[in-house]
């Protein structure tokens, strides 16, 4: 019986993802090059970078002997192909790396703002989310789409 | 404020399974006992990273399977993304930190299986740390009967535990720790559980002396200019009392202490030894790789040479008295540091034998000298260099720059250097680099200026070149190989320091920016800013890269032989497939590129009798393989790849190998962007399977 309701859970997941993906129009999924925070929003998280972060990942998000680059080759490549989501996630779980989560979702969310600002991706209208799940829907990629020069 | 007490975690230690510890090793017919195992952080106390295992070999390395693997997950309160360890196996065990608690695990080495683990509950000293997580290892110790393992937490506290059990010795210092914090020729300051000073490095034990040095946090823009200092102690391994100590900031009426103008040797801070220790136990020598003084990029506080700052000190094994020492950068402002244990080499130069010790480094020199008397194997000539125009700041006009070997990677920039796939990407890198100050190596430093120069655009200075993981050596060719950044870009510009965030008069920063205190992880909110000019979001941010693509030129990152009988090049090669960005790049469709190498700074090396195996730092995603990083293998004699296989994620922490019941692994720490550290291990496929 356990095996079978269990089976049916499961079962249930993968329809409903199925589901989900048929009704997402392609045209729809982005990117972090389609303006997915505002200046203003970036402009919030500059000073909050500048406190929490700059002192390991450093002032100009170059890294230190203690901490990843934050611009350039290697930030690009660690999080090429994976989505916002997956970098808020690791964010929220261990920064600042002495007391993790202790800055709140939306302060989490005005930095990523200050970084994509920084790597000079381009910013819009809306500010980006602060929930993982909707982030999730936003794909990182280091190469500028050709279609949008 | 008086210290809590950290709490032992005697509930987390457990013994899993005893019997299982005295495992006999089998030794391979063909291999000395002693190089089935990997004793130590570097293999042995040379820091050679090497072992003359061939099981693993050019025919088969392809066919590497996991073994067994281990997620650091569970070793902490939290996953850890920057697993860095390099483990120990010996007598039949395996040993690593481990999780953000810098745990000790011990494993078994042919299944991974756990065989105890110790954890020390630090509270706020753990987590007021200058240097956390897992750290780089451990030391092992025995005098034949008993066994040792010896680490430092993040807290600061030298602890010993009984190999066989993780269990503390009792004898050992106060119930088997030794605050580290304590007896250390200074106050360290402003109190126990706060006081910045740590390590990441793995202890070194040579006799029965157990060594340690001291790490700081980033020092590029400091508070002040005043910070505890980073001086070197040995300690007894059976008693952990301490048997003497080596000031990195000489104390007044000490050599070199007339280095610092003005007694600036009275507060100056940091000046550390960070990184890997090296031990010539027949000698009796301990070397001694000296980072930076406060600050890294402005010293206008500490007029002078600045001894020992980035000098390799010799010191007595005994005595921690100092037999010589060469400072490699005088009065450092770019930090260069010394990055990586130093490589002891008995060569043949000109027919004559010579012991000598080899320093690589971020600034991509390799410094060898004769070990006993601290002579340059090849003249090392003083230099004029550019003096800058930083106010206030003191200048060496001079640098010592070995003739041999060449640089194995770039330490300076210049046009040439530049992304040159394309006219027209050329010409947008130099519109890039308009903004900056360019020079050979030790171009100084530059005050940033919003009309340009925003700060002097450098390589081979704080991300090196080659870091922390060093370099490796084969003591039967008298070859070093080293892998280098070669791309890794810093630009240092200087900006005047508000009094609320330092006492410095100039700090690191970019013109048209708000200088910030930097808070160390869980400071508290600091001074506001001094009114900032109006700028748009990421305003005097500068993307160092051509849309993605390096601002340089390939290789992005290399490994290099160097035959130190000659001081010349044996090899070089790009290490590392060609980036994802490069390899999509719609502008560069239709070109054909070599393989690039990959722009990052974290990559150690092994060598075994025919290898030299070293993993990817970078993700990529090609026809070959999914999202991942690979580990490669190359003929140690030509550079030429003859093998590799894949990982989930990159390297971060130096390969090793060893033998177990007629096996022959390799363990490579892997972790980055979203996957949680990971100890891999890699063996062949038993026949038949």
């Amino acid at each position: 019986m356990r095996y079978a309701s269990a089976i049916l859970v499961v079962g249930a997941i993968i329809s409903s993802l199925g589901l989900l993906r048929a009704q997402t129009p392609a045209g729809e999924s982005r990117s972090v090059w389609d303006g997915v925070y505002t200046e203003e929003q970036a402009k919030r998280g500059e000073p909050m970078y500048q406190k929490e972060c700059a002192l390991c990942h450093g002032a100009t998000l170059t890294g230190g002997e203690s901490a990843p680059p934050l611009t350039g080759g290697a930030f690009m490549a660690n999080w090429n192909g994976l989505t916002m989501g997956d970098l808020f996630d690791r964010v929220r779980k261990t920064m600042p790396l002495s007391n993790p989560g202790r800055l709140t979702r939306q302060q989490d969310a005005d930095i990523l703002a200050f970084l994509l600002s920084a790597n000079k991706f381009p910013a819009g209208n809306a500010e980006l989310y602060r929930q993982s799940e909707m982030l999730r829907e936003i794909r990182f990629e280091s190469t500028k789409p050709a279609a949008k020069k | 404020m008086r210290e809590k007490k950290p709490k032992c975690l005697h509930v987390s230690m457990f013994l899993i399974a005893a019997g299982l510890l005295l495992w006999p090793v089998a030794a391979s017919s063909q291999v000395h006992p002693k190089d089935t195992e990997w004793p130590s952080y570097a293999a042995d106390l040379a820091g050679t990273r090497y072992r003359p295992l061939d099981q693993i070999n050019a025919s088969n390395f392809s066919d590497l399977e996991i073994a067994w693997r281990i997620k650091t997950d569970n070793f902490g309160d939290r996953p850890e993304y920057k697993l860095e360890g390099t483990p120990l196996m010996v007598n039949g065990v395996l040993y690593a930190t481990a999780g953000s608690r810098r745990a000790v695990i011990a494993l078994d080495p042919a299944t991974g299986e756990l065989l105890w683990i110790h954890g020390e509950h630090e509270g706020k000293r753990g987590g007021a740390a200058p240097r956390q997580l897992s750290g780089r290892g451990l030391a092992y110790w025995s005098d034949g009967k008993e066994e040792r393992i010896l680490y430092v937490t993040p807290g600061f506290r030298l602890i010993c535990l009984n190999a066989k059990n993780g269990i503390r010795v009792p004898g050992f210092g106060n119930n088997g720790e030794v605050d580290l914090k304590l007896n250390d020729d200074q106050e360290i300051l402003p109190d126990l559980i706060t006081g910045e000073i740590g390590i990441q490095s793995a202890p070194v034990v040579a006799k029965d002396t157990v060594i340690i040095g001291a790490a700081f946090r980033e020092g590029m823009t400091p508070k002040s200019m005043r910070n505890n200092k980073g001086y070197v102690r040995g300690f007894d391994v059976r008693t952990g009392k301490r048997l003497w100590i080596f000031h990195t900031i000489p104390k007044k009426g000490e050599f070199g202490y007339d280095t610092w103008e003005k007694d600036s040797a009275e507060y100056t801070g940091n000046t550390g030894v960070w990184t890997q220790i090296t031990v010539d136990e027949q000698l009796g020598l301990v070397y001694l790789p000296v980072e930076s003084p406060t600050s890294d990029y402005y010293g206008g506080h500490r007029p002078g040479n600045n001894l020992f700052g980035e000098s390799l000190v010799c010191v007595d094994l005994k005595t921690g008295e100092r037999k010589w020492h060469f400072q490699l950068v005088h009065h450092p402002l770019w930090d260069m540091d010394i990055s990586s244990a130093p490589i002891l080499a008995d060569i043949t130069v000109d027919g004559k034998s010579v012991k000598a010790v080899a320093q690589p480094t971020k600034q991509g020199f390799l410094y060898v000298s004769d070990r006993v008397t601290g002579k340059p194997i090849w003249p090392i000539p003083e230099k004029p260099v550019e003096v800058g125009t930083v106010p206030g700041e003191w200048y060496s006009p001079t640098q010592p720059i070995p003739s041999k070997p060449p640089a194995y990677s770039r330490n300076g920039v210049s046009v040439d250097d530049l992304i040159d796939f394309t006219p027209a990407l050329r010409e947008q890198a130099k519109e890039i680099v308009s903004k900056y100050h360019l020079g050979p190596v030790f171009t100084p430093p530059s005050a940033s200026i919003l009309e340009g120069p925003l700060g002097t655009l450098t390589m081979g200075t704080a991300s090196g070149g080659t870091n922390w993981p060093g370099g490796s050596y084969d003591p039967e060719t008298h070859i070093v190989y080293v892998y280098a950044c070669n791309s890794c870009i810093e630009p240092i510009g200087l900006v005047p320091a508000p009094k609320e965030v330092s006492d410095l008069k100039y700090v690191a920063g970019t013109a048209g920016r708000t200088v910030e205190i930097l808070h160390g992880p869980g400071e508290n909110a600091g001074a506001d800013s001094p009114k900032p000019p109006k700028r748009s979001a990421g305003g005097g941010y500068t993307r160092l890269d051509v849309d993605g693509l390096p601002l340089v030129k390939p290789p992005y990152g290399t490994i290099t032989a160097i035959n130190l009988d000659k001081g010349e090049f044996a090899w070089q090669i790009a290490h590392g497939e060609t980036e994802d960005v490069v390899r999509n790049s719609e502008v560069l469709k239709g070109m054909s590129i070599p393989r690039t190498g990959q722009e990052t700074y974290n990559i150690g090396t092994l060598v075994t009798k025919t290898l030299v195996v070293a993993g990817e730092g970078h993700v990529t995603t090609t026809a070959d393989h999914p999202r991942g990083s690979m580990l490669r293998a190359y003929d140690k004699a030509t550079g030429k790849e003859v093998g590799a296989v894949f990982m989930p994620a990159p390297q971060t922490g130096s390969p090793m190998t060893y033998m177990v019941n007629g096996k022959q692994y390799i363990v490579v720490a892997v972790s980055g962007g979203p996957y949680s550290g990971e100890y891999i291990a890699y063996t062949l496929p038993t026949a038949g399977e």
